[in-house]
């Protein structure tokens, strides 16, 4: 059939040139515009993602807690390089009004789309909303962890949602997170499911004290998951001692993993029929700007769904380390002559990453953290608490700039992993932080700050000092 | 000087930073040279609570609920004991439910809890989010003043919880709603008190904004009968950032 041929009313052109006409007053105030003409669109016509998906031959949906942008943005990514026309929203506009904008965009004044795939980000609470109208022929689940659960209240609630959507969508392929018990928990019961893992063990050591385990139980029966190792959080090899339950085999396995600095890691593809590695196939040698070990993850993730939907093995090889970061995933700037990072914060294992990515980096330095509570950072801030800066070495630390809305609470929780006050700066104002980070005397500065505070620092950075990174994505995420 | 701490079902009860309670009593003890042991209570440990001086239960997914029962049951006589020696406890979120009477689930089924408090939970698809604030009751400002040196009488935190809670007869709250939902929306109240058992909803954590209610638990932990004061720490950061939200929130 003809995916073109369905038949578009009035309503449906009266929202699309609604849109169209808000995007480009957005353009004209030179506003980011990611989700407003889709929320402009769909007050019109609450149906049009069901008009506007069809065009697509292709669609993948990535998914999860952390990671979506960085996996949707490399899917986009390999498919281009592969000479596939591709529309995504890779701006962390995620929502529904997101998903809508990005496709009315891609759309000519008559409404055809330019692009043959589209790779769309879906928030976690937006899975109900959007899938059943995308109709993808890949989900890509990266993991769940405790994010904002002020807006989702809890892991079980968005899983159930996201099983109870696929359920009326049995074409639909899954790419899961086999070292996620939680993500694997997606898939149960289905027969198109892929598997991606990283092989153990990484640091072969039992999980330390104050590591955030959540999730780590048996989705079938509820029995506490016994673990092999960890790689962190509840990823790792896990099986129930009460069931059947346990780490399926990964059709996409990553080894011999180097996070020392710029990442580096084998891929092998398992025939999981005879459990064999299948080298004929080529083990794909994987180099990356990206930094931190999470992130193996997400190129994992995004290179087999690339393959999954036929780019050549040799295309991901031979691109992977020409794609560097987009906005907010640790962005690298030059600022008062110093090397300054950008990164996002917004849950306990986010941070805890992002420490253990900085941690080996030799010099003093001198951190900002900016922490808002608007809708977008989400509105409770305890998980400050559960997050391990202890680990921060202090003798390495010359200075902490806590700054944004919850300037006083990040500093109290720094007093209580141990900084002495000479140690700390309260500088709530987004300009006037940046100021004080830049008298400070270190060899690095960091910036981790939350979502609605991130694009100020990363405009000042611009406008007051340069961006390094090459390839960056210059475009500005919007709240969606 | 020396504390022993227990912490109920740490790997369990882990949500929204409630783990930074225990932080929080830790160090203001040991910034006043006071040694705190904390151990992990965990499913399937045993035993009574002879010797503790601080029982620390927190918050966690509805889903862990009936895992978490499971054990409560074997151990509630103990806890009970404790509470009834005077042994200080605090309970935040699903711990402050689960050390009630019962909590009676969506489906109509009664669960028993550890009975600590004269509380009892009826879940429902409501959920209390926000930021939240109260005015301790006259007996909390009482013993607020007799603790400490921070003259603050409001606590401040963030309450995310399902379904209802309603104190029984003997129940007594923590503190009056002056912005937020409390026990459940209705009355006013925020949390329970009984003896030197205190529940509430609010996480934060708790103890690290309101560092006021931090040291009157420890001052009871130190000494349940007689009265003994504490050194001054410095607390401008913890007052701002109380204060901070408060300006916010009225
Ligand atoms: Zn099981």
């Amino acid at each position: 059939m003809n995916k073109n041929s369905i038949n578009k009313g009035f309503r449906f052109w009266l929202a699309f040139y609604a849109g169209r006409l808000t995007a480009f007053i957005c353009r004209l105030f030179r506003l980011s515009g990611t989700s407003l003409p889709g929320a402009v669109a769909l007050r019109i016509c609450p149906q049009l993602l069901f008009y506007l998906a069809p065009a697509y031959e292709k669609v993948i949906a990535v998914t999860g807690t952390n990671g979506k942008t960085t996996t949707t943005n490399l899917i986009s990514y390999f498919l281009r390089q592969a000479g596939v026309p591709v529309i995504g929203n890779g701006e962390g506009a995620n929502m529904i009004n997101g998903v809508v904008t990005a496709l009315i965009k891609d759309c000519n004044f008559f409404g055809a789309a330019q692009s043959r795939t589209a790779v769309l980000e879906v928030d976690e609470g937006s899975v109900g909303k959007i899938l059943p109208a995308v109709k993808p022929d890949l989900i890509v689940v990266t993991n769940y962890f405790r994010d904002q659960l002020d807006r989702y209240s809890e892991l079980d609630h968005i899983i159930a949602l996201l099983r109870k959507t696929i359920d009326h969508l049995p074409e639909t392929e899954l790419l899961l997170n086999a070292d996620d018990p939680l993500a694997v928990a997606v898939g149960r019961g289905r027969t198109a499911v892929r598997y991606y893992g990283v092989a153990g063990e990484r640091d072969c050591k039992e999980l330390e004290e104050n590591e955030i385990r959540e999730g780590g139980f048996c989705p079938d029966c509820g029995e506490l998951l016994t673990y092999d190792y960890y790689q962190y959080c509840q990823l790792g090899d896990y099986r129930c001692t009460k069931c059947s339950f346990k780490r399926p085999e990964p059709d996409f396995l990553a080894l011999d993993v180097d996070d020392s600095d710029l990442l580096h890691f084998s891929l092998y593809l398992q025939n999981k029929n005879t459990g064999e590695q299948e080298p004929q196939k080529g083990n794909l040698d994987l180099h990356s700007q990206l930094r931190g070990f999470y992130n193996v993850y997400n190129i994992l993730a995004a290179s087999a769904a690339a393959m999954l939907i036929g780019v050549p093995q040799q295309i991901i090889e031979r691109s992977l380390p020409d794609y560097s970061t987009a906005t907010g995933r640790l962005e690298q700037f030059i600022y008062q002559g110093r090397p300054c990072t950008l990164g996002l914060i917004k849950n306990p294992i986010g941070v805890n990453e992002v420490i253990k990515t900085i941690l080996p980096q030799e010099g003093k330095k001198a951190f900002l953290i900016a922490i808002n509570d608007l809708a977008g950072d989400g509105k409770d801030v305890s998980w400050l608490w559960d997050a391990d800066f202890e680990k921060l070495d202090q003798s390495m630390v010359s200075k902490v700039v806590c700054s944004g809305r919850r300037a006083a609470e990040i500093a109290v929780r720094l007093k209580y992993a141990g900084f002495t006050a000479s140690k700390i700066v309260l500088e709530p104002g987004c300009r006037e932080s940046l100021d004080v980070l830049g008298l400070q005397k270190a060899d690095q500065y960091y910036i981790l700050a939350s979502y609605t505070s991130l694009f100020n620092y990363a405009k000042l950075l611009r406008k007051r000092g340069k961006a390094v990174a090459k390839n960056a994505d210059q475009s500005l995420p919007s709240l969606s | 000087m020396r504390i022993r701490a227990c912490h109920l079902y740490p790997d369990l009860l882990n949500l929204y930073g409630d783990r930074g309670n225990l932080l929080v009593f830790c160090r203001r003890a040991q910034w006043r040279d006071i040694e705190v042991d904390v151990d992990q209570f965990l499913l399937g440990d045993r035993g009574d609570f002879n010797g503790y001086d601080f029982i620390f239960i927190g918050g966690g997914a509805d889903s862990r609920r009936t895992l978490v029962l499971k054990n409560l049951e074997k151990i509630a006589p103990f806890i009970v004991d404790a509470v009834e020696e005077g042994t200080v406890l605090l309970a935040v979120g699903l711990g402050f439910q689960l050390l009630g009477r019962y909590i009676k689930a969506e489906n109509g089924d009664v669960i028993a809890g550890a009975g600590v408090f004269d509380a009892c939970t009826e879940m429902d698809s409501s959920r209390s989010v926000g930021d939240i604030l109260l005015e301790g009751t006259a007996d909390l400002q009482d013993e607020l003043k007799k603790a400490g040196n921070i003259d603050i009488t409001t606590l401040i935190g963030f309450e995310n919880h399902s379904g209802r809670t309603y104190l029984g007869e003997q129940g007594k709250p923590l503190g009056r709603v002056i912005k937020g939902k409390g026990n459940n929306g209705e009355d006013g109240t925020e949390g329970a008190c009984y003896k030197n058992a205190f529940g509430t909803f609010l996480h934060g954590p708790v103890l690290a904004k309101n560092p006021h209610f931090a040291d009157l638990l420890l001052v009871k932990a130190l000494s349940p009968q007689e009265e003994i004061s504490l050194a001054p720490l410095d607390d401008s950061l913890e007052i701002l950032a109380h204060n901070t939200m408060k300006k916010r929130l009225i």
